[in-house]
């Protein structure tokens, strides 16, 4: 029976480990934490200066348009920019923006290998998923919509009718909002498919570059009806043509009788590319 | 130039399913060229289509990806160590990088330029097209690998110099078009094709010597930095 004089022979020494039975932190306390990490590598808050350089010429140049618009408007001039204008004005310098902030939140993660390590905690893909979405589109949002409150500060102090420039300002956010989820869903769909941040980066500005002369040779080319139909296509130009169905001042696009049609594609778009990404994140790999 | 870095550059560059990515342009450029011969006249969609898909997008875009990728990529990984640690002339290894950059963007823009081109008018035009993307290249080539020596962020550089400065400043400012590798395209397009369906600005001359220049001068600074180069590791 020695294997029974084993068992009785050895002991489990307790040598002074715990258990932690303190509070623990909730999944939405992590889903948050990932949210406030990402928007804050957005501008590089916490990084080194070399990271901050890029992000803040953006919220610079954006913030001088701004800042030439509001001036103009207090000398009594007029101009071309308004609220509702400014992210068409800026929708460039986005999308730059997008195709270096996306890859920077999720190709990183996929090129170190840390998927696992996020999934074997309470955050769960879709709570990374929203998360990571969530602080693309707020730190394009904020981009957008600093500026605008900026012209605003400028414009209501100036004696300017108070209410009316509010109405404005929101329906300036509101053209923010939606150029920031149109085009961070779609930029953050890309990047979650590349790993090397270069590729993701160029990925995004191929997609969106090539979509303006396409819409543009169809519309040269095309009848009375793909002339209104076409600009869809284009992420650049779906929220004006969205912005000409619901305010009626979106400019040079015609959206004829498809403006419902605007507005269901600019629902539908991110949505699917939500889907999308939700379904890209049940496989942790590439 | 040196083989074994050429076929690894290669490798890198096609390896697992990336190669995949660079396939969609092209199909929307002779997709959209197709399109609008069946439907309108050469004069209607030449320019919007082949200078405007073509060369103002694919072409850079293609070399973006491409140019970045080859040098930047490894500098990124940390790998470059293991080839600047070799007896390799630094000038090879930048000549062996340019020379599969050019290859691979040729390939991948000069194909599709020239199906496009015989669609819209024939030969002539294919020809001239794919011979003048070939030159783009080169110097887009240079240009993206000398960026990814020089800076960390070669893509967001690349980016503001065609997005900025080749596609919002030429079009307004035409002093800035001399330095615009897309205007000596469309140039030397122009000439060699001998069409009026693309217009150049720049003469012929400027073209092809600024088109040499951007390419000698990117060659030497990718060099130059390599000789220098320090190794020690950020995570910015």
């Amino acid at each position: 029976m020695s294997a029974d004089g084993a068992v009785q022979n050895s002991v489990i020494h307790d040598i002074g480990y715990q258990r932690y039975d303190g509070p623990r932190l909730s999944r939405g306390y992590a889903a948050r934490s990932l949210f406030v990490h990402g928007l804050r590598a957005s501008f590089g808050l916490g990084r080194s200066a070399k990271a901050k350089i890029f992000p803040w010429i953006i919220i610079g140049i954006v913030s001088a348009i701004a800042l030439i618009v509001a001036v103009v408007r207090a000398q009594g001039g007029e101009t071309d920019i308004g609220y509702q204008d400014l992210p068409q004005v800026a929708s460039f310098l986005i999308l730059i923006f997008l195709a270096v902030v996306a890859p920077e939140l999720v190709s990183r993660d996929l090129r170190n290998h840390l998927l696992p390590l996020y999934f074997s905690r309470p955050v769960g893909r879709v709570d990374y998923v929203l998360a990571k979405l969530g602080a693309l589109v707020v730190a394009a949002w904020l981009i957008l919509a600093g500026p605008q409150l900026l012209i605003f500060v400028a414009s209501a102090f100036g004696g300017a009718d108070f209410l009316g420039e509010l109405k404005d300002l929101l329906g300036g956010f509101a053209m923010a909002a939606m150029y920031a989820v149109l085009f961070g869903t779609v930029s953050l769909l890309i990047a979650s498919l590349a790993s090397r941040r270069a590729f993701a980066a160029g990925a995004i500005a191929a997609v969106y570059l090539i979509s303006l002369p396409v819409v543009a040779v169809v519309m040269a080319l095309g009848s009375e009806t793909a002339r209104q139909i076409a600009p869809m296509a284009s992420p650049f130009m779906l929220p004006e043509g969205i912005r000409e169905w619901i305010w009626g001042n979106g400019g040079d696009i015609d959206v004829g009788s498809y403006g419902p049609a605007y507005g269901v594609v600019g629902l539908l778009l991110p949505a699917i590319c939500v889907l999308l990404l939700l379904l890209r994140y049940r496989r942790v790999s590439l | 130039m040196n083989a074994t870095i050429a076929w690894i550059t290669a490798r890198g560059l096609f390896g697992r399913s990336r190669f995949l990515l660079l396939f969609p342009l092209p199909l929307i450029l002779i997709g959209m060229a197709w399109l609008g011969s069946s439907l309108g006249h050469p004069e209607e969609f030449a320019f919007p289509v082949l200078g405007g898909i073509g060369i103002a997008t694919l072409l850079p875009v293609t070399a973006l990806i491409v140019g970045t990728a080859v040098l930047g990529s490894e500098i990124d990984d940390g790998t470059v160590v293991h080839i600047l640690t070799k007896p390799i002339p630094r000038w090879k290894i930048v000549l062996s990088k340019l020379v599969v950059a050019f290859g691979v963007t040729t390939i991948t823009v000069a194909v599709p330029m020239l199906i496009a081109g015989i669609v819209t008018d024939g030969w002539r035009l294919g020809l001239g097209l794919a011979a003048a993307s070939a030159v783009g290249a080169l110097a887009y080539s240079a240009l993206f690998i000398a960026l990814s020596v020089l800076t960390r962020r070669p893509v967001l550089v690349g980016l503001l110099y065609v997005m900025i400065w080749e596609g919002l400043l030429s079009n307004a400012v035409s002093g800035t078009r001399v330095l615009s590798i897309q205007q000596y395209v469309i140039s030397l397009a122009h000439k060699w094709a001998d069409t009026s369906l693309i217009n150049g600005t720049v003469s012929i001359t400027v073209a092809f010597i600024m088109s040499a220049v951007f390419t000698a001068l990117g060659f030497c600074f990718a060099t130059d930095r390599l000789r220098s180069f320090s190794v020690a590791g950020e995570t910015s």
